[in-house]
């Protein structure tokens, strides 16, 4: 298996971070010169994500781990990918073989969060992904997409009405009924 | 179900995409009946407007709904999710098409027999009676009873009304109504997955056996047979449990 080489991919990453109109085809260039690198296609996903080819995203996000299935990073950015979609289940499987990060690396933090939160268990989501954030300096961008789920679950935890039940019971409609002062 | 914590995470768009690679490239074959379900919406607006923009000549609204969403099953099965043109636009056009391609097919027998009709001869060939049952009065009985079942489903509006308006008759009716409709909700609930699908896609939104049957991928004697069976278990279950 062949690798692309450290320049490649110094170049690739520059012209995604200068957001450059040509980084889309520099990165299919190099997968096709290099089809088994996982990075290649790992970062292929993330700008077909960012360019509204979310089908595309996907399949690329999942060559990526099938290539190298110890990826962590390309397995977390998946399983979010999935979630984003609501595929919940199926972002939960994705991310299983993360059980076997160090429980302090960030992405055991986030994914810890994570589940957390699609089980409504705000507080603890908050500060999981705190605690990511904390240890988390090697990817700032993946910190700044946790902030801004903390912010929107603080939101929810400040504000969140009692759940409305789901169908009255007679008695609680009868009493509905009497609350409202009515003479029947 | 309400699900606040995964809400928050979703992306429509990427909800959307999802939907489509799963029906397309992983075969998921549910996931056609949940496109379906996110478009009717739209398939029945269109429907709506194009009835009130066309001469009346015995087209009921019903009937432009089942023109409608035969054109939306088209242009579900047509659409390539890779193009990047949003299903909307795609589907409108095609919707609007199929409506002209069936109201000009109709001819006034076809209107006079109108959707109406049509829905409940289905459905009673659907629970029909067995001519050599055993115990004929209690067989009728069963037809009677799978019949009203149907008929309250119907007007139960277990999907709340648009308006929300409240259509309880008083108090104690309505307690009594919201008891049986809140019973029902429940047993659809506990109906094995296509049979639930069935009951939902006829009696709340409305839809033919006949697209049910291309929702599903089945035949329409097949999904005639499953609302059989579907309304005989909730007949079963509710008068168990009253």
């Amino acid at each position: 298996m062949t690798l692309c080489s450290d320049e490649e991919m110094t170049e690739l990453l520059a012209a995604m971070q200068s957001d450059a109109p040509d980084e889309l085809a520099l990165a299919e260039r190099l997968i096709d010169a290099y089809p088994e690198d996982a990075r290649l296609h790992f970062l292929r996903g993330s700008l077909l994500a960012g360019n509204g080819r979310p089908i595309e995203a996907h399949a690329a996000l999942s060559r990526a781990v099938a290539l190298a299935p110890e990826f962590a990073l390309a397995r977390f950015q998946l399983g979010f990918f999935e979630l984003t979609s609501g595929e919940a289940a199926r972002a939960l499987a994705t991310w299983e073989p993360l059980d076997s990060l160090a429980g302090d690396h960030y992405l055991a933090h986030f994914v810890t969060g994570l589940r957390h939160l699609i089980a409504d268990r705000f507080v603890e989501a908050i500060a999981a992904l705190q605690a990511g954030i904390a240890v988390n300096d090697e990817n700032p961008p993946l910190n700044r997409d946790m902030q801004l789920i903390i912010d929107e679950c603080a939101g929810l935890t400040s504000a969140a009405p009692a759940a409305p039940a789901d169908e009255a019971s007679a008695t609680s409609f009868l009493l509905e009924q009497f609350g409202k002062g009515t003479t029947h | 179900m309400k699900r606040p914590g995964l809400d928050l995470l979703l992306i429509p768009p990427r909800v959307e995409a999802s939907l489509w690679r799963r029906f397309r490239f992983e075969r998921e074959t549910r996931c056609r009946e949940q496109i379906f379900t996110r478009y009717r919406g739209l398939a029945r607006s269109i429907a709506v407007r194009q009835l009130n923009g066309r001469p009346r000549n015995g087209i009921e609204q019903g009937d432009m709904e089942q023109f409608a969403y035969e054109g939306l099953l088209h242009a579900i099965d047509r659409f390539d999710p890779l193009k990047g043109v949003p299903f909307g636009a795609f589907a409108r056009r095609r919707i609007i098409g199929s409506i002209a391609d069936g109201a000009a097919r109709m001819t006034e027998i076809d209107a006079q027999y109108g959707y109406r009709r049509r829905v409940e001869n289905e459905r009673a060939r659907s629970i029909g009676i067995d001519a050599a049952a055993a115990d004929p009065l209690r067989a009728l009985a069963e037809l009677a009873t799978s019949l009203a079942i149907g008929l309250m489903l119907e007007g139960t509006n277990l999907v709340e009304p648009a308006n929300g308006a409240d259509h309880r008759p008083n108090a104690y009716e309505s307690l009594a109504w919201r008891e049986l409709q809140a019973l029902i909700a429940r047993e659809i609930g506990r109906l094995p997955d296509r049979e639930a699908v069935i009951v939902r896609q006829h009696y709340e939104n409305g839809i033919g056996f006949t697209h049910i049957a291309q929702l599903l991928g089945l035949s329409k004697g097949r999904v005639s047979q499953l609302h059989a069976s579907a309304l005989a278990k909730l007949r079963a279950r509710v008068g168990n449990k009253r």
